[in-house]
């Protein structure tokens, strides 16, 4: 089933970006313009439709690669309206980031190019629908089943187009505080996890890729804050925000987060003194970790406490005999016994997630600000139905809210760390590598394929892997990257400066001399899309870090580069991105290039993006909203930044290269065609 | 030498004849005596599992090349010749008992080898065999009428592993007999009716339990020593809680006998837990009892065939995904349509009183709901998705009452939404799927028919439970919850109460296979807090009361009897060493840091509590690579004490 979905949802995916774009009501995390979801759709649709012409001789997979990669650039350059290019493209996408794009995709199953002429037909005229009526999505829709029907079976077409948008993929642009104060933004894929968003973000940053780097949800209104787990899915628990939820998603280091695996003993042990727990040899640490983790059922520590409970809709706050167990967190009546049937179940964890509370001491008279709480995570605002409990110190508050988490996510918590583990290690091996070849700035295209595998996990389908590496350098802000970074290119040392914020913007030049610097240049290779010819190309490499294979996502992350384009992009953002895109086009060949990187599915969500443009304008204002914040900062940046070299270079491997204006439906219902015809 | 008269009771004469008198001289062998022996008893037979045994030393003359004067045999010895396997009533974890071959000449270890490799239990070294519970005279009678398996018939092997037949050991494929009781073996068995359970002795208090581990036997001494006659009943149980590379394909007895013996401890509150716990114990009971009996062969199916069987379905997969058309996959992708009228109330809303009659329809995870039938074309006046929302029954089948209350959770909180069903059939499609949607899925989910099934099941459930008085279950539609329960419960709550209270906890487990739900059951059973503890009642050096010594799998813990508390724990990778003064039966321990203790036993022999330390340790050095031999010779290193010296 999930594979028929899968399939028909890529050929739809044009389609449902279309109908998304109008009609969705995305969720979005961090900024709350579902315009900027129309913009970047609007965006991948003129770039699509270059890139469709080449896609004729590529294969669908390709271009749904392609698509999303056209996408990202797009958002990024929306700021890039004024200078027209693709360069500026990176902040917008800063910008939007909080809305959603929901667009839906299909992507990755649709690879599958057996599912021959009725699949592609489909798609075909999803496009050439929106192409026809480009204002509103939904109604595209109905132009595409004509199509259809005409082409192919048309009953079955249908059908399967409401299963389709049953099984949409919904995607948001989210927007990622770090700690210096700057933000990333990346397009989320709901099936996608936060591991993998780490590991985007991770490409995006340059940091050190340690276990600790955790992705945390704050809810402003309730003053709570939440790690989450690297195996849950980053878009469901943001669809639960409110529409005017001043929620927020950072990326930081969170010690606490795999602590039971470094010191087991503080939450095994923790009855025994504090410096017979110092003095634990490691191979005892190992010894818990095995037993408690490894065997047939995972262990909870097991947990006795007094803890303060604010009674159900009351100020005051009670104390109780609390105990952990793996099924729940029960209390001990008054007057009875510790016996384990005596014991009253206080709450269990299937639908409960555990947060920690922030300065509860003022908002709720807490008796201290070591304070935890058990929600639903859809609940969003004061309730009954929301248990605060409060800790004498900050050690029993971490010992519970860790206790809770390995009995609610048992097993996975383990994996989630050792995943990170290797992570950390190959990402270290890796930087060192990097470095080295990074060394060679003019050399891009050989750096970019010892980076490529890293890419792998990006989109990055383009052609040339070179520029991928770059993207890498775009990240940079964070600090410690840099530093890793700098060694390599030796000459760069002026540009080091740029770092954090600015970095993004400044990158660029910074980055040809370092390690980055082989991206920069390169960055034409990526692709991304986007038009060699404007500065911003840097953007576009980075996009293609972020998209990650899996269809969906792709690229947002352009962030970096952009500057420039910013400040422009402000305001116009989400209708100019669909100018961009078309500015873009014309020079940039290099969109062409992405196409045939044979990404894979992905493609046809941009197919979809292509279309909705014209419908936008809406968009504009709510884009503005989002840009608000990413932009102050990138704006800077932007300035800073200037668009190198590599445009050219992605203008050049360009496959359409200037088809860009001609509707992506019509073009993609010839690539489609084509295709069909093929087969 | 001299010649002179050994008189040798020849058991299989019968108790009554007299002793066969041999002339031998004090350099005649063992073996040489047998043979004598043999030749004048005249009689033809297999003698070779037959060996002497000397009353008065307690021993077996199993080296036969040693010389009597070696042994230090004189003419006032009391020889008995007898066979060394001999049959016993072995009491399963399940409660169930075998009759069998077992060897009274080998250490209890080895013994228990030979019983594992028959039953086809991998990793005998965490099983030991303990002496019953002394029944009063009453209960004796009843033992007698219980069925008993016999498989006295199956031959001695020595192989360390039987060759398997249909996933069987090869012994088991000889008749239908066999084949039954291998079925028993590796099929759980069905709930046991509550005056079973309410008549089993049930350890009241830490130190009741603390004195059925005085009852194990001894690893490093045979069974003849230790007092054990033929025919007498033992129990084999596991013993060491550190189950070691449990491999359901392999592990089909092993797996549910280790079940069995979970499922009494929580029964007979051998081992504590809470009610919630309780409750879905009792659902993973009544599921795992439920699936058995449908699908008895999935525990029983070789590996070989599991290999094949996956083959053939990863195939009929492929095949599907190349064939199928897309009106196929259109077909499957069709859930059921779910519509009609119900009756709907918000507590929290003051504007609807009672419940007011809609038109319902579920569509995805949401239910959606119209004035009328005829309406329904329209927006609905509302529409609920229940994804992640709690969905609990409220049902009373006397009262003709079919309520599903859910809490639907909003970002303000949860609201609370009564439906109110109209008969047993709808409220079981309704509730299947509003479950079924709290999990994101939609009716399309394969599971939904299965759902409704086992809520009608439980709804049958509370009916028989609540006309009939507790009667031995007769199927399982009409499971008697009781029987899933504590006797505590059985005061606590009628059945009927009981009944909506495990439903509760057996939405979360009832989409599990037969082996996920015992893996699940033995998961929930090793997380309770007091897991894998074997109480002794020791006196510790330098203090005046009895204290509980409580030994687990990694650690010892010191509990203070009057309060329950837990005084102390020393983990064993802290352990330097550990000796036992044998002359004054004392165990001392040393652990790092300069910590010395040292206790001595009162309910059980300090021999007990040396082979529990010792045989933690044991298990804690088994490791991949080894894995398929037993170090047998470690083993009573590390717990036989001075008698393996």
């Amino acid at each position: 089933m999930d594979d028929i979905d899968a399939m028909f949802s890529d050929l739809l995916g044009e389609m449902d970006l279309l109908t998304q774009s109008l009609g969705q009501e995305t969720v979005p995390p961090a900024s709350p313009p579902s315009t900027n979801k129309e913009v970047n759709f609007s965006i991948g649709f003129t770039d699509q439709n270059e890139s469709l012409n080449e896609l004729e001789d590529t294969d669908l997979d390709a271009l749904m690669a392609d698509l999303v990669a056209d996408l990202n650039a797009t958002e990024e350059k929306l700021a890039a309206e004024i200078q027209g290019l693709k360069v500026p493209s990176p902040p917008p996408s800063d910008l939007p980031p909080p809305p959603t794009d929901l667009s839906t995709h299909p992507a990755s199953s649709y690879a599958s190019p057996t599912s021959p002429a009725s699949s592609t037909g489909s798609s075909v005229s999803t496009p050439a629908s929106s192409a026809t009526s480009p204002i509103p999505p939904p109604q595209s829709s109905k132009p595409t089943k004509e199509e259809i029907e005409a082409q192919m079976k048309a009953d079955k077409i249908k059908l399967a187009l409401e299963k389709l948008k049953e099984a949409k993929v919904k995607k948001l642009v989210v927007k990622f505080l770090l700690n210096d104060g700057s933000a990333k933004t990346l397009m989320v894929d709901e099936r996608q996890t936060v591991r993998e968003v780490l590991d985007n973000l991770f490409e995006k940053t340059h940091c050190d890729c340690n276990v600790d780097w955790s992705l945390c949800e704050t809810n402003h209104e309730l003053q709570l804050e939440r790690t989450f787990e690297d195996h849950e899915n980053l878009v469901e628990p943001l669809l639960a925000w409110t529409r005017d939820s001043e929620n927020k998603i950072l990326f930081q280091e969170r010690r606490e987060k795999n602590e039971v695996f470094k010191n087991p003993q503080n939450f095994y042990l923790w009855k025994k003194d504090k410096k017979a727990l110092k003095d634990i040899k490691d191979k005892d640490k190992e010894l818990l970790v095995q037993e408690n983790f490894c065997g047939t059922s995972i262990i909870v520590p097991d947990l006795e406490a007094v803890l303060h409970l604010k009674e159900d809709g009351k100020k005051s706050w009670k104390q109780r005999l609390f105990q952990l167990r793996a099924s729940g967190i029960y209390y001990v009546p008054k007057g009875k016994t510790k016996s384990s049937r005596d014991l009253v179940c206080f709450v269990q964890f299937d639908n409960l997630n555990v947060y920690y509370g922030k300065d509860f001491k003022s908002k709720y008279k807490a008796p201290t600000d070591f304070c935890f709480v058990l929600k639903h995570p859809q609940i969003q605002k004061e309730s009954q139905y929301i248990k605060y409990l409060c800790c004498d110190d900050a050690r029993t508050m971490n010992l519970w809210v860790t206790g809770i988490r390995i009995a609610k996510y048992g097993v996975s918590l383990y994996e989630n760390f050792k995943t990170s583990e290797k992570k950390a290690a190959v990402s270290s091996v890796w930087t060192n590598r990097s470095t080295p070849s990074s060394s060679n700035p003019s050399t891009p295209s050989p750096t970019i394929k010892a980076k490529s595998p890293n890419q792998a996990n990006g989109h990055a389908p383009t052609p040339q892997p070179g520029p991928i590496s770059a993207d890498f350098g775009n990240i940079p802000p964070p600090p410690p990257p840099m530093a890793e970074i700098l060694p390599p290119p030796p000459p760069d040392p002026a540009f080091p400066p740029p770092p954090s914020l600015p970095s993004k913007g400044s990158p660029k030049p910074s980055l040809p001399q370092r390690k980055l610097p082989t991206n920069f240049p390169p960055p034409p290779p990526s692709m991304d899309n986007l038009p060699p010819p404007p500065p911003p190309p840097p953007i576009d490499d980075a996009p293609p870090d972020f998209l990650p294979p899996p269809p969906p996502t792709s690229g947002f992350g352009s962030l970096p580069p952009p500057p420039p384009p910013m400040s422009s992009l402000p305001l116009p953002p989400p209708p100019a991105s669909f100018g961009r895109m078309d500015q873009s086009l014309p020079p940039p060949p290099p969109d062409p290039e992405f196409l045939p990187p044979p990404p894979p599915e992905p493609v046809f969500t941009g197919g979809g993006g292509g279309p909705p443009p014209p419908p936008p304008p809406p968009p504009p204002p709510a884009a503005g909203g989002g840009g608000g914040f990413p932009r102050p900062a990138l704006r800077p940046v932007g300035s800073v930044k200037k668009m190198p070299p590599a445009p050219p270079k992605r203008t050049t491997p360009s496959l359409q290269g200037g088809g860009g204006d001609g509707d992506l439906m019509s073009e993609l219902m010839l690539a489609m065609n084509k295709k069909r015809g093929a087969h | 030498m001299a010649a002179w008269d050994l008189a040798i009771s020849v058991e299989d004469l019968g108790p009554d004849a007299p002793p066969v008198t041999l002339s031998v001289a004090s350099d005649l062998h063992v073996g040489g005596v047998i043979l004598k022996l043999v030749e004048k008893t005249q009689i033809k037979r297999d003698w070779s599992d037959h060996a002497l045994w000397w009353e008065q030393k307690q021993q077996w003359l199993l080296r036969t090349s040693w010389t009597l004067e070696k042994y230090g045999i004189h003419a006032d010895a009391r020889l008995l010749f007898m066979p060394q396997h001999k049959p016993v009533r072995l009491c399963l974890p399940s409660g169930i008992t075998l009759r069998l071959l077992a060897c009274f000449s080998n250490p209890v270890f080895q013994t228990v080898m030979g019983i594992c490799r028959m039953l086809n239990i991998r990793r005998p070294e965490e099983l030991s065999l303990l002496r019953p519970i002394e029944h009063k005279k009453k209960k004796k009678a009843k033992d007698l009428d219980e069925e008993i398996y016999d498989l006295t018939e199956v031959p001695l092997s020595s192989a360390s592993r039987p060759c398997l037949y249909n996933g069987m050991p090869a012994h088991f494929a000889d008749s239908s007999q066999m084949e039954a009781i291998y079925k028993m073996l590796s099929v759980t068995q069905p709930p046991p009716a509550p005056e079973v359970i309410a008549k089993q002795y049930r350890p009241a208090s830490v130190v009741d339990k603390a004195h059925i581990h005085g009852r194990w036997l001894d690893s490093s001494r045979c069974l003849m020593q230790q007092g054990i006659q033929e025919n007498d009943q033992i129990w084999l149980r596991f013993k060491f809680f550190a189950f070691y590379d449990i491999e359901p394909k392999y592990d089909v007895v092993r797996l549910t006998q280790l079940y069995e013996q979970a499922r009494w401890a929580i029964l007979l509150e051998d081992i504590d837990c809470t009610e919630e716990e309780m409750m879905l114990f009792g659902a993973l009971q009544y599921h795992i009892s439920k699936v058995s009996q449908s699908e008895p062969q999935m525990m029983s199916s070789s590996a070989a065939m599991d290999d094949l069987e996956s083959a053939l379905q990863s195939l009929e997969v492929k095949m599907e995904g190349e064939s199928s058309t897309a009106s196929e996959m259109l077909e499957t992708m069709t859930a059921p349509d779910l519509n009609d009228y119900l009756k709907i109330f918000r507590p929290k809303r003051l504007t609807l009183k009672g419940y007011k009659q809609y038109w319902f329809k579920f569509q995805d995870t949401s239910i959606s709901y119209f004035k009328s039938k005829e309406e329904s074309i329209g927006e609905p006046i509302q529409k609920i998705n229940l994804k992640g929302c709690e969905v609990a029954p409220d049902v009373n089948m006397a009262a003709q009452k079919f309520l599903i209350r859910l809490l639907i959770p909003a970002p303000e909180g949860m609201n609370e939404v009564y439906l109110r069903c109209e008969n047993e059939q709808q409220y079981a499609q309704w509730m299947a799927a509003c479950r079924l949607g709290s999990k994101g899925k939609t009716l399309a989910d394969s599971s939904f028919q299965s759902e409704i099934q086992s809520i009608r099941s439980f709804l049958a459930m509370q009916k028989s439970s609540s006309s009939s008085h507790g009667n031995v279950p007769a199927s399982d539609e009409s499971i008697n919850t009781h029987s899933l329960v504590s006797p505590r419960y059985h005061k606590k709550y009628k059945p009927k109460q009981l009944t909506p209270r495990i439903l509760d906890a057996y939405q979360n487990v009832a989409q599990l296979s037969l082996t996920d739900a015992v893996m699940r059951f033995l998961q929930i059973w090793q997380a309770l807090p007091d897991f894998g503890l074997s109480y002794v009642v020791v006196r510790f050096k330098g203090s005046r009361k009895d204290e509980v010594l409580g030994i687990a799998p990694n650690r010892l813990i010191r509990i203070d009897l009057g309060v329950g508390d837990v005084v102390k724990t020393w983990r064993y990778n802290n352990m330097k060493q550990w000796n036992v003064n044998w002359d004054i039966r004392q165990v001392a321990i040393e652990f790092e840091g300069n910590v010395n203790i040292a206790f001595s036993c009162v309910t059980a022999d300090c021999k007990i509590v040396h082979e529990f330390i010792g045989g933690y340790i044991f298990m804690s050095t088994r490791s991949r690579e080894k894995s398929d031999t037993l170090n047998e010779e470690l083993f009573h290193k590390l717990t036989g004490g001075h008698e393996a010296l």
